[in-house]
C-alpha cells in the first residue's frame, strides 16, 4: 500500500486535460467515495436530533458556498445574503402554496428568480468597491425585507406563509432523514459546481477581478459582465438554500431573514476561509453548531450553578463575537487554512519545511 | 495491484463502519437522559411522566417581559410538583432562544428529539407562528405567551391554544370602550406598534373593527420594540391630533413613548394591550409620567385580593421571597402553565392507562370548559373547533404609580 502522504508522487501529467482533472488519481477517487459514503450513511448511526442539525448545517453550507463565490472568488462584499435567502424562500412559498406547483419546479425557479434579483442589486458593483459596495448591498437587504413585509397580498406580510414538505408521488419528505438526504444531494451538486467553476474561463475571470480588477480589465475581461454574473451565480445558490430552508421549517416570515442572518453567513465564510469551498462547509458547520455546543456547555455548568442560567444564556452572543475576532486576529485564512497547515505538517514530518 | 486495491477498499469501508458505529451509538441514551430525572412531587412508581418543553426569551428583545413570564411558568410547575398530582409526574424543561426564530427552531428540535417532550409552552409571536405547522405534524399542544389572532385558526394552527384574549380581541375591546366612553363626536385613534409579527398582529383587525363601530383610525406609527426614543414618530402622530393612541409593544417601548409624549406635551390618551401593562413600566418612567395611562389587564396584579392569588402567595413566600418581588407577567406565566397542566390532568382522566401523548393532551385541553382560575385571569373554555379560550379582558388605569382595574372582565361582544 502506498504511503498515504505521498499519493501524488509518480503521477506525471502529460496534458493540460490531465492536469485539470478533478478526480485524476485513484486516491482522489477513493477519498471522494469515502466522503460521500460517510455522508450518506450518517443517518443510520445518529439520532434524529443530530440529523436535523446536520440538515441545517448542509443548507447553510449551500448558502455559504454561494456567498463564497461572490466574496471569496470575486472579492465583492455583500451584506444582502439574508434578504436573498428570503427571496428564495418566499419565491418557493408563493409558487408552491399560492400557485400549487410542485417543489421540484419551484426549487430551480426560486434559484433563478433570486439570481435575477441578485444580479439587479449587483449593478452598483461596477462603480462601487469595498465598504461602499457593502452599504449598497445592505440597501438590498433593507429594501427586499421592506417589500416582503408590506406586499401583504402576495407575501402575507409579517404573518408569513405556510409551506409543506416536498413529495415525489406518494412519498413525502416529512422525516428528518429524508430531508437530510435531499439537502446532502443538493450540497454535493453545489460543491461539484463550485469546485468546477474555478477550472473554467468564468472562474478564472472571477479570480482575476478579485486580485486586481484594473489589470483584469486591461486584459480584456468585461468587469461589468463578470461582476453581475458573480452576483447572479452566488444568489442562485443562496436562493436554493433559502428555498430548502423554507420547506424544512415549513414557514417563511420576514423576521427569519434579518441583517443578523447576513452577518452570520459572512462569519461562516470568514471563519471557514475566504475563497475555499471546503472552508465554506466547515464555517457553516461551525457557526450552525456554535449555539448548540454553547447551550450544552451552559447546561453542564448550570447543574452546578443553577441561578446563573440567565447570565450564561447571554454568553452566547458574546461568544459569537469573540470567536470572529479571534479568528480574524490569529488565523485570517480561516479553518480551511488551519486544516491545510495540519495536512502540510503530516506531509513534511519529520521535517519542518 | 488489483488485489491490493481490493484490500484497500475493504479496509477503508470496515474502518468507516467502525467509526460511524462508535460515534453514532448514543441514539437511545440521548433520549433516555432527558426523560429520567427527579422532578420531585409524586414518588408513586406508577406515576406517568409528562414533559413540557419551554421556549423562553430571557436575553432577547422582549426579555423585559419574557424573563418574569418564564419564572412564573417554572414556578407553577414547581408548586404543583410540591403539592403532588395523583398519578402524574410533570416536568418542565425551559430553554432560552433570545427572541431569535432560528434558535427557537433548533431548541424545538432539541425538545422534540432529545428531551422527548409531549407539550410546549412558547413565548414570542414570530416563533410560535413559525412552529405551528411543525407542532401540528409532531402533535404537541402549544400554549404561548403570544396571543396572536392567527393562532386561533384551527386549520393552520390545530395544536395551538390561547390562554387569554387575543391581541385583536383586546384591541377590539379597547376600541369599544373608546366608542362607549368618548364624549363629543367621533373619536379618533392612532395605532403605535412595532415592525414584527407581534407588533403587526392586531393592526388590520383593529382597523376593520374601528370602521365597523365608527371610530376613526387617523394614524399608524412604527416604533421599534426596543426603541429608546420615539420623538419623530410621536410628532408625526401629533399632526393628526388623535384623541386616543393604542400601543402594541412591551414595557421598553411603552415607557419610551410615555416619556417622549410628556416631553413633547402631547395630550393624547394613551392606551395599550396586555404586554404594555404591569409594574415593569415604572422601572423606566416615574409615576407622574405614567399617570392616567390605560391598558389591558388580562391577569391580576400580585397582591390583588382574589382567591386565585393565595396559591401564588403561598409558593412565593415559601421560597423566601415577597409578593413585591414578582410582577404581573410572573402571574401570566403562572396562569399559562396552570392551564396546560389542567389540560394534562384532564387527559390523564380521559386516558387512565398507557403513556400520555400530545394528541391526548390536546383532547384534554379541548374538554376544559369554563376553567376557574380564581379571578387571576378570565375563565377559559376550549372545544374541538375553538382554541381561543376567552375574549374577556379588564381595562386598568395607572393611579399614583399603581395599576387599578376600572372594569370587570368584559369583552367587546358585551
Amino acid at each position: 500500500m502506498r504511503n498515504l502522504f505521498v499519493r501524488e508522487s509518480g503521477n506525471y501529467k502529460t496534458s493540460y486535460v490531465n492536469d485539470m482533472k478533478l478526480f485524476g488519481t485513484v486516491s482522489q477517487k477513493v477519498k471522494i467515495a469515502v466522503i460521500v459514503g460517510v455522508l450518506l450513511l450518517v443517518p443510520l448511526f445518529t439520532s434524529n436530533y443530530w440529523i436535523g442539525l446536520l440538515t441545517l448545517c448542509a443548507i447553510s453550507a449551500i448558502g455559504a458556498i454561494g456567498l463564497n463565490i461572490l466574496t471569496g472568488f470575486t472579492g465583492q462584499i455583500s451584506i444582502g445574503v439574508g434578504a436573498f435567502l428570503g427571496v428564495g424562500g418566499y419565491t418557493s412559498a408563493i409558487i408552491t402554496s399560492t400557485y400549487g406547483l410542485s417543489f421540484w419546479i419551484s426549487l430551480p425557479l426560486a434559484g433563478l428568480i433570486t439570481a435575477i434579483v441578485g444580479g439587479i442589486f449587483g449593478l452598483p458593483a461596477l462603480r462601487l468597491k469595498g465598504l461602499y459596495l457593502a452599504i449598497a448591498t445592505l440597501a438590498a437587504q433593507v429594501i427586499i425585507l421592506f417589500i416582503i413585509s408590506r406586499w401583504t397580498s402576495v407575501t402575507g406580510g409579517t404573518s408569513g406563509m405556510v409551506l409543506s414538505r416536498p413529495s415525489i408521488g406518494s412519498f413525502t419528505f416529512m422525516s428528518n432523514t429524508s430531508y437530510y438526504y435531499l439537502a446532502i444531494v443538493i450540497l454535493l451538486l453545489t460543491v461539484l459546481y463550485a469546485t468546477n467553476l474555478l477550472r473554467t474561463r468564468v472562474g478564472r475571470a472571477f479570480l482575476a477581478v478579485r486580485d486586481r480588477d484594473i489589470a483584469a480589465q486591461i486584459m480584456g475581461i468585461n468587469l461589468f459582465k463578470y461582476k453581475v454574473l458573480a452576483f447572479a451565480v452566488s444568489s442562485f445558490f443562496v436562493g436554493i438554500a433559502g428555498a430548502l430552508l423554507a420547506h424544512y421549517t415549513m414557514i417563511v416570515s420576514p423576521e427569519l431573514y434579518s441583517t443578523t442572518v447576513s452577518i452570520e453567513y459572512l462569519a461562516m465564510i470568514l471563519i471557514g476561509g475566504l475563497g475555499s469551498v471546503f472552508g465554506s462547509i466547515i464555517g457553516a458547520v461551525f457557526i450552525t453548531l456554535l449555539p448548540v455546543s454553547l447551550g450544552m456547555a451552559i447546561d453542564m455548568v448550570t447543574v452546578y450553578f443553577p441561578d446563573l442560567y440567565h447570565l450564561l444564556s447571554a454568553f452566547k452572543e458574546f461568544a459569537f463575537g469573540l470567536v470572529i475576532i479571534l479568528f480574524l486576529i490569529f488565523e485570517p485564512g480561516g479553518l480551511a487554512h488551519i486544516w491545510l497547515n495540519i495536512k502540510k505538517y503530516f506531509k513534511l514530518w519529520p521535517f519542518s519545511y | 495491484m488489483k488485489k491490493s486495491k481490493k484490500l484497500l477498499w475493504m479496509l477503508l469501508s470496515a474502518l468507516v463502519v467502525l467509526v460511524l458505529a462508535a460515534c453514532g451509538g448514543d441514539d437511545d441514551s440521548a433520549t433516555d437522559s432527558g426523560t429520567k430525572g427527579d422532578s420531585g412531587g409524586s414518588t408513586d412508581s406508577n406515576a406517568r411522566e409528562v414533559i413540557i418543553g419551554g421556549l423562553w426569551d430571557l436575553t432577547g428583545g422582549t426579555s423585559d417581559v419574557g424573563a418574569p413570564f418564564a419564572e412564573g411558568a417554572e414556578a407553577y410547575v414547581g408548586y404543583i410538583n410540591s403539592k403532588g398530582i395523583e398519578g402524574l409526574n410533570i416536568k418542565l424543561i425551559g430553554k432560552d432562544y433570545g427572541y431569535v426564530i432560528p434558535e427557537a427552531q433548533k431548541l424545538y428540535q432539541e425538545h422534540r428529539d432529545k428531551a422527548g417532550v409531549q407539550a410546549i409552552i412558547g413565548f414570542g409571536t414570530g416563533d410560535t407562528e413559525a412552529l405551528r405547522q411543525q407542532v401540528a405534524a409532531d402533535e404537541f399542544p402549544f400554549v404561548s405567551g403570544s396571543l396572536s389572532e392567527n393562532l386561533k385558526d384551527t386549520k393552520e394552527s390545530p395544536y395551538n391554544f390561547l390562554v387569554a384574549a387575543s391581541y385583536s380581541d383586546q384591541g377590539r375591546a379597547l376600541l369599544k370602550w373608546i366608542k362607549d366612553n368618548h364624549e363629543g363626536g367621533e373619536p379618533t385613534v392612532a395605532l403605535l406598534y412595532n415592525d414584527t409579527a407581534f407588533g403587526r398582529s392586531p393592526v388590520e383587525d383593529m382597523k376593520a373593527y374601528a370602521k365597523e363601530i365608527g371610530v376613526k383610525v387617523v394614524d399608524e406609527q412604527v416604533i421599534d420594540v426596543k426603541a429608546t426614543e420615539a420623538q419623530s414618530q410621536l410628532l408625526n402622530m401629533e399632526k393628526k391630533n388623535p384623541d386616543y393612541a393604542i400601543i402594541q409593544q412591551t414595557w421598553a417601548a411603552t415607557s419610551t413613548i410615555l416619556r417622549d409624549a410628556k416631553t413633547l406635551e402631547i395630550d393624547t390618551q394613551f392606551m395599550g394591550l396586555n404586554w404594555t401593562t404591569g409594574e415593569g413600566l415604572f422601572d423606566n418612567v416615574d409615576a407622574a409620567t405614567a399617570e392616567g395611562y390605560m391598558g389591558v389587564l388580562i391577569n391580576s396584579m400580585p397582591g390583588d385580593d382574589v382567591p386565585g392569588m393565595a396559591e401564588i402567595e403561598e409558593y412565593v413566600t415559601g421560597k423566601g421571597k415577597k409578593m413585591e418581588d414578582i410582577n404581573q407577567k410572573f402571574v401570566q406565566g403562572w396562569v399559562t402553565a396552570k392551564i396546560m397542566v389542567e389540560g394534562i390532568k384532564k387527559a390523564a382522566e380521559l386516558y387512565p392507562d398507557g403513556d400520555i401523548k400530545g394528541a391526548q393532551i390536546r383532547e384534554g385541553m379541548e374538554s376544559l370548559t369554563d376553567l376557574d382560575l380564581g379571578g387571576v385571569a378570565a375563565n377559559v373554555s376550549y372545544s374541538a373547533d375553538n382554541h381561543a379560550g376567552t375574549k374577556e379582558i379588564r381595562i386598568g388605569v395607572v393611579k399614583d404609580g399603581k395599576w387599578e382595574a376600572i372594569t370587570d372582565y368584559i369583552s367587546f361582544e358585551d
